[in-house]
């Protein structure tokens, strides 16, 4: 059953055309001239129940606007939407109690309310009954090791705390359809990987999941289906990891090493299919591998051979890169995937 | 229509919690709200010190229609003051998490804000009405008891519509500024006075396009039986209602037209 079914969606806004500085906002005020930007310009796409979809793109592409669309906070310009079988921004309480949202530069708990009180009050809106709650509450603060936190106001949370209270209060009340819109942008390391971890346990759950980042590595363990939209369009829709596995396949580790010399071609001897290069004058190496040819341990034991390795971390492509090659001609799609311009 | 009120009264409550956080500032507020009022006050009192008479009205039946505007100003200030908060929502987008929450969204906007000045208009202006009704020349029979409980009661509620219904500019103008609903606010000040007093065009305006004067002045004549058409004055429920409905239908077609914000 299609949770999410989005048909020709378009958002056009509009802005004032004004010129540079004062002058140009005064002219404004007699002459008004607007240019019109389609926001989203003709996005279809179903989302079945249980399925996780990454929704990736450049800067400006369009992905918050289609998750505000989707969630009824703007009106479209013109196409159709239904979630969960209804319109949502017609019918925004109803939809409201389908699904939860979390945007990842807005918080939506009460800012000066201590985060425990944000939560009832959310509980109240959704209705839930005590033991539900109760329930619902338990797991979130485990999974998300909130405890401690919820008895300080979301004024004083750091942004990692803040965001891992937010994904509660968009998951108390249990949604069937979640929306994430960068859930961890400006997260250091740690964070984010128990983020990831937690939304892995989310979508096993059976939740449906759409996810937007700048950062392959929320959606590879998480998602199993890849949307990429440019300019307002989707311009690809298919499996992530054939797309993975095609344009991001290439790992780098960067190592540190205690001492000069390394011999190169030494390592490289070893890594047959691996490029090695030596970094910060010698101290360091960096061997861009595929995962599929050598393990990393198998590139790590490599380099100990050669050298004494002191610190060493693994560079995984962006997001970015992944769409840039996927442009540069290649759009050679795997069989079965469906792929638009 | 339980829910409703009940979660209303929920969100305020966490907002008094909120505000209760900055104590200097409700301090603050409530004295100017009493110094404001209370200047207003004097005003008055200097002009019947001069005529003894304004259109038939004499001063304590002026204070009477004076203090409803600070009561009615009161339980707006305390009980719906969100609908000021309305330009900066709109302009930063702020009404994305409103609307993905199972509660109206109007509700959310009103309750979002708590008032704290509100108490000291409600102090000044709860003073002057109970000595106006001390002094006014009225008898006071249960017909006109039950009267003023109804009109004073809906008269608050015109002003809150008129603040919805005004606010609501911002899904328009889209600046974070109320300068706009601020101006008809100042407007609706004019109906501290007895409505005679002003030109035709004024009269039309407070009791017709913006009938600011239904939270003060009609309410006031159907009391006193005063003025030139005192029954006016019983309509104020129906005032009230259209105000409510007509912030209601403002505020729905603004959220057709919220365009959030980039990023
Ligand atoms: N409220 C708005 N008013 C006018 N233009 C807008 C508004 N919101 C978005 N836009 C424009 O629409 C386009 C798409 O914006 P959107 O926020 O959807 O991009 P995005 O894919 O989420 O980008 P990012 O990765 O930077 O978050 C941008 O060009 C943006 O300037
Ligand atoms: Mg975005």
């Amino acid at each position: 059953m299609a949770r999410i079914e989005a048909d020709d969606l378009r958002k056009v806004f509009r802005r004032p055309d004004k010129g540079p500085g004062l002058a140009g906002s005064l002219r404004h005020l007699v002459e008004r001239r607007y240019t019109e930007k389609a926001a989203v310009d003709g996005i279809s796409l179903r989302v079945d129940a249980g399925e996780a979809v990454a929704y990736v793109g450049p800067n400006g592409a369009g992905k918050s606007t289609t998750i505000k669309l989707l969630t009824g906070i703007l009106v479209p310009t013109s196409g159709e939407v239904r979630v969960n079988g209804i319109v949502p921004h017609r019918h925004r309480i109803e939809n409201a109690r389908g699904v939860g949202v979390v945007f990842g530069q807005r918080t939506s708990l009460w800012w000066d309310l201590p985060v425990r009180d944000s939560f009832e009050l959310l509980r109240d809106m959704h209705g839930l009954g005590a033991a539900e709650y109760r329930e619902n509450l338990d797991r979130l603060v485990e999974m998300l090791q909130i405890g401690d936190l919820l008895d300080s106001t979301a004024r004083r949370l750091s942004l990692g705390q803040r965001m891992r209270c937010d994904l509660a209060a968009a998951l108390l009340h249990a949604p069937p359809i979640v929306y994430l819109d960068e859930p961890t942008i400006g997260l250091d390391i740690e964070v984010k990987d128990r983020l990831r971890t937690f939304l892995r346990q989310v979508v096993a759950g059976g939740t449906t999941l759409v996810l937007t980042t700048h950062d392959l590595g929320d959606i590879e363990d998480v998602c199993s289906r890849l949307v990429i939209i440019d300019q307002g369009r989707i311009v690809h829709d298919g499996g992530l990891r054939q797309v993975i596995e095609t344009y991001a396949r290439e790992r780098v580790m960067h190592a540190d090493l205690a001492s000069r010399p390394v011999s190169l071609s030494g390592v490289a001897a070893r890594l047959p299919g691996a490029t090695v290069t030596e970094e910060r004058d010698g101290l360091g190496v960096a061997v861009a591998f595929d995962p599929l040819a050598h393990t990393a341990a198998a590139v790590l034991s490599a380099l100990q051979q050669e050298a004494e390795v002191v610190d060493l971390r693994i560079e995984e492509p962006a997001i970015e890169d992944v769409v840039r090659r996927m442009y540069a001609g290649q759009l050679d799609a795997a069989p079965g995937e469906r792929t638009g311009t | 229509m339980r829910r409703n009120l009940w979660l209303y009264r929920r969100c305020l409550g966490a907002q008094l919690r909120a505000t209760l956080e900055y104590e200097g500032d409700f301090w603050i507020m409530s004295v100017a709200a009493l110094l404001t009022q209370g200047m207003g006050f004097v005003f008055l009192w200097a002009i019947f010190r001069a005529i003894p008479q304004i259109n038939g009205w004499r001063f304590w039946d002026v204070v009477l229609i004076y203090s409803l505007v600070a009561l009615t100003e009161g339980v707006a200030v305390l009980l719906a003051q969100g609908a000021w908060t309305m330009a900066v929502t709109v302009n930063l987008g702020g009404l994305d998490t409103v609307l993905v929450r199972p509660f109206s969204p109007l509700l959310q906007v009103l309750s979002s804000q708590i008032g704290m000045n509100g108490l000291g208009n409600l102090v000044l202006g709860g003073s002057l009405f109970v000595a106006a009704l001390v002094h006014v020349h009225a008898t006071w029979t249960p017909v006109r008891i039950a009267t003023a409980a109804l009109v004073f009661a809906c008269a608050p509620l015109v002003k809150i519509g008129l603040n919805i219904l005004t606010n609501c500019s911002a899904f328009w103008l889209k600046t974070p500024w109320s300068m706009f609903p601020f101006a008809f606010h100042t407007l609706g000040e004019l109906a501290r006075y007895p409505l005679g007093i002003y030109g035709l065009a004024v009269r039309l305006v407070l009791s017709v396009v913006l009938p600011y004067a239904f939270m003060s002045y009609f309410p006031a004549t159907a009391v006193l039986s005063l003025g030139s058409a005192p029954w006016l004055g019983l309509l104020t429920p129906v005032a009230a209602a259209w105000c409510l409905l007509l912030g209601r239908w403002a505020f729905r077609r603004g959220l057709t037209r919220y365009e959030s914000s980039g990023s």
